[in-house]
């Protein structure tokens, strides 16, 4: 019932406040004297060599994207968990399917090696 | 006004704002975020609609995940920044989504939104008490959800939503397998079929855009003659 | 004694009772009350911080033979004051390319939403911020936020290091989301619900039930909830995110004075978070005899994070490519392996005469059920091991042959040119 969430929604609301007020007292307490070099990209004092925002691995994407797969998965077994004392064998062979494909699509990355890291 | 609405009123605000945003930043990090902030409304209107579960679920699978792949996705195919981005097919979006968006309120405008909602517990006060625990005066069980109850049975029953759960299964399979054959390693002699396309094509667009720079030039030529 | 035990309730009942008296019934005190305990939860989780960063050094520093903190007021105790107005009075340096609101905000929504946590959990009966019908759920939900945190300070300080080291952590944060959520259904699936206050109140007995913690009954959950929680949270021995030697210190190299401290908040608080999870999931909570259940939960909190301080002061830091091998190698399958052992067993051995006569089954009593879970719970997870073991060692020899090839081969070559 949505008055439930209305306390997340207050504790949202205070701990922003409180939270967003220590940067600022950080900001105003403490002495501000920047130069060139402090503002400097820090490379344990090498120059910075080119731009940051480069091309990164496409292996990340890999390990992104069966997270997502997991994670949609995980999402629709917690409505089933709650109901789990109602549901009878069948059901349950069921969901057991749908969480060995699953399974599947996992057992299919390893064997191509997305998931190794090189 | 009730709480409610003015909750409402501003995760529209928030909403529309950030998908706005969205689309006309020239960051695609920016935009990514702007993104997240417009999910984030999107699950305060599940919430305002008492559908606790699925604002979470919404948060978890948008927010936590669907995001993440497209933060990694833009960061791994092209320059984020500075990138001017470059969409010659505008217009025919903007009729597809002035044509959906025309669909969509023909759609809903004949169902009625009054429906009868629910008496709500007066907030945060008078009526904490549900159904106290046996033996344990005072402690309140939490509101138990008949819907995610419903919904998880529903998933199980194969007469109800068990084929679908199933189909869920294997599209995700499907889905895996498609990234695993896009993201696969190539052999060199692809990698440079690849490249001297992509170069072709590049060319092409340079000549198109010369060819168009050169118009203005014999148009100043020719008047100069007069 | 009902005094010591309902303290907090009866404090809060009281205060609550002062507001509407003064106030009158109405919108404006249900708002007021609200920020005083949003307030209060946030007191909770910030003194949590404050205090484990003391208990953590000055335990750390007894494992490893150092004094530890020992300066500021006796025992050094005063040392999280004497840090937090060290952190306020530093000058807070911003690299001049840095994504200026993207870089300002990280930390402040690591820490938002650490907090955020704490709303759900009941901290003894009757006191808890919102007994939410999917408070297991919402904790996952919450603690997804934090990856997009990482990634915007990674991004926002323009810095090559913070990047490639936010992009390891989220790497490894999504990873361990998995067997987290996979390891909290079989929970839900005994209890029937997703409140943690439901799921407390299980384990300490109503419903005709064991009486048992799910820790006793789910053995191999418990387990890997705990050691991906812990390399959710990003702590030693799988704190690569700021491994100072590889990729300097992470996504917050770039981060300094309080903005470094609110992320250092974060992240305790995510600690702290996730050892509460585990007591009130696996070892029942504030559930437990004598003593006022309030201090219940602090002490089995505590017990967690201390297992947690030990593991900091004595393990090496794991590879990446072991940490994400270890992850989808090994505990999703294993976790999925074991809530489809679960699922069945569930079903096979039924406790409840109506569950019984619905579904059918075979009816035993509830401690021979939970003795059943427990033990094959348990095989399973000795099975697991005894097949990485044997794995690990072949693949170890493996290596250990190709070395031994390689110094032969050198020796000859040595031994040819003399």
């Amino acid at each position: 019932m949505r008055t439930d969430y209305a306390f997340i929604g207050v504790t949202l609301v205070v701990a922003c406040a409180l939270i967003g007020v220590v940067p600022i007292l950080n900001y105003l307490i403490a002495p501000q004297t920047p130069n060139k070099s402090k503002r400097e990209t820090y490379e344990c004092g090498m120059e910075t060599v080119g731009d940051t925002w480069v091309q990164f691995r496409a292996q990340y994407y890999l390990f992104a994207l069966i997270f997502v797969l997991f994670d949609v998965g995980g999402v629709l077994l917690f409505p089933f968990a709650v109901a789990y004392n109602s549901v009878n064998l069948w059901g349950v062979i069921v969901v057991s399917l749908f969480v060995l494909t699953l399974l599947a699509s996992l057992g299919y990355a390893i064997k191509k090696g997305a998931l190794n890291w090189e | 006004m009730t709480v409610a609405q003015i909750v409402f009123i501003l995760l529209t605000i928030v909403g529309l704002g950030a998908a706005f945003l969205v689309v006309t930043t020239r960051n695609l990090f920016h935009a990514a975020l702007y993104l997240i902030a417009s999910f984030f409304a999107v699950s305060g209107f599940y919430v305002l609609l008492e559908a606790g579960f699925f604002a979470a679920a919404q948060f978890l699978v948008y927010i936590g995940a669907i995001s993440i792949l497209f933060i990694f996705a833009t960061m791994l195919t092209r320059t984020v920044r500075g990138m001017v981005p470059r969409n010659s097919q505008w217009q025919a979006a903007l009729f597809i989504a002035v044509v959906l968006f025309i669909a969509m309120v023909a759609m809903f405008s004949p169902i009625s939104f009054s429906l009868p909602i629910r008496p709500d517990r007066t907030f945060g006060g008078v009526e904490w008490q549900f159904a106290e625990i046996p033996g344990k005066p005072g402690v309140l069980r939490s509101v138990p959800d008949s819907s995610i109850l419903d919904f998880g049975r529903a998933l199980a029953d194969l007469n109800q939503y068990g084929i679908a759960l199933l189909l869920s299964g294997v599209l995700l399979l499907i889905g895996m397998i498609g990234a695993i054959w896009v993201a696969r390693e190539r052999k060199p002699r692809e990698i440079l079929a690849e490249r001297a396309r992509m170069a072709a094509e590049e060319a092409a667009e340079a000549a198109r855009q010369s060819v168009g720079a050169k118009i203005p030039d014999v148009v100043v030529a020719h008047d100069s003659h007069h | 004694m009902d005094i010591i035990n309902n303290l907090v309730k009866n404090l809060g009942d009281g205060i609550a009772a002062g507001i509407y008296g003064a106030l009158g019934q109405g919108i404006a005190a249900d708002i007021l009350i609200m920020v005083i305990a949003a307030i209060a939860v946030f007191a909770v989780a910030s003194g949590g911080f404050a205090g484990l960063t003391y208990a953590e050094r000055k335990i750390v520093a007894r494992i490893q033979d150092r004094v530890g903190p020992n300066q500021a007021g006796p025992y050094g105790i005063l040392q999280p004051i004497a840090d937090a107005v060290k952190l306020f009075t530093k000058e807070d340096t911003t690299p001049a390319e840095a994504d200026f609101w993207v870089y300002h905000l990280a930390p402040i929504i690591v820490a938002v939403f650490a907090t955020l946590t704490f709303t759900v959990v009941p901290f003894a009966p009757g006191v808890v911020g919102t007994n939410l019908n999917i408070g297991a759920f919402y904790i996952i939900a919450i603690g997804s936020a934090s990856t997009i945190a990482i990634l915007m300070a990674g991004w926002g300080s323009n810095n090559k290091y913070s990047l490639l080291g936010a992009f390891r952590t989220v790497a490894q944060l999504v990873g361990y989301e998995v067997p987290m959520l996979l390891n909290m259904l079989p929970v839900i699936m005994l209890t029937g619900s997703m409140s943690l206050v439901d799921i407390i109140e299980r384990q300490a007995g109503w419903n005709g039930s064991w009486g048992l913690p799910f820790i006793v009954i789910l053995p191999l959950s418990g387990l890997a909830f705990l050691i991906s929680g812990i390399a959710e949270t990003g702590r030693s021995p799988f704190d690569l995110l700021e491994a100072e030697s590889e990729i300097v210190a992470g996504f917050h190299v770039e981060y300094s004075g309080m903005k470094f401290g609110l992320i250092m908040m974060g992240e305790y608080m995510n600690a702290l978070g996730v050892a509460v999870m585990f007591s009130v999931l696996f070892l029942g909570g504030y559930a437990g005899p004598i003593l006022p259940p309030y201090l219940w939960l602090v002490l089995k909190a505590f017990g967690v994070f201390l297992v947690l301080m030990w593991l900091r002061g004595t393990l090496p830091r794991v590879r990446i490519d072991q940490l994400l091998n270890m992850n989808w190698k090994f505990f999703v399958p294993l976790s999925v392996v074991n809530l489809i052992l679960v699922m069945i067993l569930g079903k096979v051995f039924v406790s409840d005469p109506a569950l019984f006569k619905a579904n059918g089954g075979i009816l035993i009593q509830p401690l021979a059920q939970a003795l059943i879970m427990g033990a094959s719970s348990f095989a399973l997870l000795m099975i697991a091991l005894a097949i990485v073991t044997r794995r690990v060692r072949k693949d170890r020899m493996a290596e250990a042959a190709i070395l031994l090839q390689r110094r032969e081969t050198n020796q000859q070559i040595a031994a040819s040119v003399h």
